[in-house]
């Protein structure tokens, strides 16, 4: 630390320094043109008006602030807020905009995030020259290789990448669609493969489509980095797994934001009984029964789709369960079972989210894993590396699952007027690998014959159904509202509740 | 094909692991077939972790004639744990039929206990609370008694499972968590 402390002290300096001027170059397509400049806390500002009339838009004053335009497309910003407003998306900026003298200064993040939306220009700042950069978007093209082959009964489809790239996956009945963000540059039109699964692979714009053989093969997807390439793992889905999920839905892909598929997990099934009452109620049993109805309570009420991860007595591996969430990209996942304890009179319901090891031990161990194997297509046994990125799967999704498994679980202490055993987190198989919002409820504790007595009954049973149709109901109004895709005062309580 | 890798590392890291405990054994002095002979036994309080009446796990005191070599002595306390609470109102949390095949403790701190037995064999039926209790009284009772062990994993007839009862992911070495444990 002491080696930089000279840099520290230096960069220090040229801040202090070039604190003092006022004035900026803004070089724009148009030309170059001297624009004010200010700083508060440490942050550039710049003069709104200025910059909007370099690239040909304007800013006039309104009723709540300010409101930038250029080409027929309007940003709404003031003082008081660190968000501003273009369409129906919101411009993050690190300090609120500025009025000094009458005149707006907005921070660097506005004028990135307006000028990309309105004209699809790129702004960048030199802050040693006091330069602002404005220039038409460069859009990387990104080079697209395709391999594909057979090894142990996987078929492995890698597309390597020559620079990061966004995409979608959508899978239709025999054939699965990457969908690019960015251009692509594709090393041909079309392709036929002599494999047991992938017949066929098309490039049309910048969408790769992979026509499967047969329409029962599943497949796993992942990214890899360094180099950047996306692996489509093509298999046979396991016996009995070929009629999972049961409720099919035309896949139609939802591209809007927000919670539009939810998978309900109902704990067990088959020989895997799970936990069993004094009086002979087996969890596989109460966790289907409570979940069916679940499924069309929340289908009636919330018009969401709803996948069940089975439908009856039948045993699904734990990873398929949340296999079956990811392939269907569903939003949220609630996995539902019935508690066991050895402690006599152990009562109420809890809910939980995963706990995982600390997350950079985990990335760090990808990445040794990932190094040692080269640079090679992973290979057959890259099982290691695989495990790993599956326990990544749901790391970033904690924070939502923590928000709706306290959803879940004040719901459930509310109707069923139980202790709270509160939320809690715990390495729970199912949980692990999925990419959504995930938790698991216990509904009550089958060993208490009490609890074991309730849960056969048809009114408990709606009591508890309502309750998490409820939680979910909430949880989906919070995140919609935070994300935007709702207006906070848009009737929130009304979509709250189950009606 | 995800267990097939994970069994072999598993393995792997077994044999190394044996072969370092072994190795360190024998810098020390001549291994014999009886380590209790070799290691110096002495008189030591363990804490045994059973469940409490208020759900968390709590620790039992028993004074145990244990080898210094915490290799040995690991086995000695898992097998202590499994024989139960000396209090009859304290419940067993793993089935009663549970053996311990072998307990060794790895230079990172990592500790592998392998379980086996009827049930676990043939699928255990029970609750998340229960299984996370059984789970954690091991990695709890493990950690407490042994300052160099970090983090148990567990085994179940001496390779890598999924769970014990369908909950509790095992694929990875548990770390103890404080807000199981009374205070």
């Amino acid at each position: 630390m002491k080696r930089f402390l000279p840099l520290l002290i230096l960069a220090a300096a040229s801040i202090l320094l070039a604190q003092a001027p006022n004035q900026a170059t803004l070089r724009a397509p148009t030309g170059d043109r001297q624009v004010t400049i200010t700083h508060v806390n440490g942050q550039t500002l710049f003069a709104a008006d200025e910059i909007m009339a370099g690239v040909g838009g304007s800013v006039s004053p309104d009723a709540t602030g300010f409101k930038a335009s250029l080409n027929n497309t309007n940003a709404a910003f003031g003082p008081d807020s660190r968000f501003g407003v273009v369409r129906d998306e919101l411009i993050e900026m690190p300090i609120a905009p500025a009025i000094i003298e009458g005149r707006p200064y907005v921070p660097l993040q506005f004028l990135q995030g307006f000028l990309n939306k309105a004209a699809d220009l790129e702004v960048v700042w030199d802050p040693v020259g006091r330069v602002l950069n404005v220039r038409p978007t460069q859009h990387t093209i990104i080079g697209v290789q395709l391999s594909v082959a057979n090894i142990q009964g996987i078929s492995k489809v890698v597309v390597s990448l020559s620079g990061p790239a966004d995409y979608t996956i959508i899978k239709e009945q025999s054939a699965y669609t990457i969908g690019f963000k960015t251009q692509i540059r594709a090393p041909f039109a079309a392709q036929t493969y002599d494999d047991p699964y992938v017949a066929k692979a098309a490039f049309s714009g910048r969408d790769l489509r992979l026509d499967l053989r047969t329409p029962d093969a599943g497949a796993d997807a992942y990214k890899l980095e360094n180099p950047f390439r996306i692996v489509l793992d093509f298999h046979k889905v396991a016996p009995g797994a070929a009629t999972l999920p049961s409720i099919v839905i035309p896949s139609k892909p939802v591209d809007t934001p927000g919670i539009h598929t939810i998978v309900i997990d109902p704990g067990h099934g088959g020989k895997e009984v799970g936990a069993i009452g004094p009086d002979g109620l087996m969890e596989k049993d109460a966790t289907l029964t409570l979940c069916r109805k679940l499924a069309d309570n929340l289908e009636t009420k919330l018009r969401t789709r709803v996948i069940l991860t089975r439908t009856d007595d039948s045993v699904v591996p734990l990873d398929q369960r949340t296999a079956i969430a990811n392939q269907y990209k569903a939003d949220l996942f609630l996995s539902v079972h019935m508690n066991a304890a050895v402690v006599k009179g152990a009562h109420g319901s809890e809910t939980y989210f995963l706990s995982l090891e600390a997350s950079d031990e985990l990335a760090k161990k990808a990445a040794e894993v990932e190094n040692a194997a080269g640079k090679a297509v992973p290979a057959a046994g890259s099982s290691d590396l695989k495990l790993i990125l599956w326990d990544l799967a749901q790391q970033e999704y904690l924070a939502e699952s923590s928000r709706f498994a306290q959803a879940v679980q004040e719901e459930m202490n509310r109707a069923t007027g139980v202790q709270n055993r509160g939320v809690k987190q715990a390495p729970f198989k199912v949980l692990v690998g999925a990419t959504m919002p995930a938790a698991l409820v216990e509904i009550g504790f089958i060993t208490n014959p009490e609890e074991e007595a309730k849960l056969k009954k048809d009114d408990f049973q709606k009591l508890v159904i309502d309750a998490l149709t409820t939680a979910i109901a909430r949880y989906k109004t919070d995140y919609e509202t935070r994300i935007g895709v709702i207006r906070p005062s848009a009737g929130a309580e009304k979509r709250a509740g189950t009606e | 094909m995800i267990s097939f890798g994970q069994r072999s590392t598993i393995s792997r890291f077994a044999i190394v692991g044996l072969l370092l405990v072994a190795l360190a054994c024998k810098r020390q002095q001549p291994l014999s077939g009886n380590l209790n002979v070799e290691n110096k036994v002495a008189m030591r309080t363990v804490s045994l972790y059973y469940e409490s009446p208020e759900l968390l796990l709590a620790p039992e005191r028993r004074n145990l004639p244990l080898p210094e070599n915490p290799a040995a002595a690991l086995d000695l306390v898992m097998r202590e744990l499994l024989k139960g609470s000396v209090n009859a109102a304290v419940s067993r949390l793993l089935p009663a039929d549970t053996i311990v095949r072998g307990a060794f403790l790895l230079p990172d701190g990592t500790v592998f206990v392998d379980l086996g037995g009827p049930t676990l064999t043939q699928g255990w039926s029970t609750g998340s609370h229960q299984e996370l209790m059984a789970i954690y009284s091991v990695v709890q009772t493990v950690t407490a008694n042994f300052p160099d062990a970090k983090r148990v994993r567990v085994l179940v007839n001496g390779e890598p499972a999924e769970t014990l009862a369908g909950h509790v992911s095992l694929s990875r070495a548990l770390t103890p968590v404080p807000s199981m444990v009374v205070r």
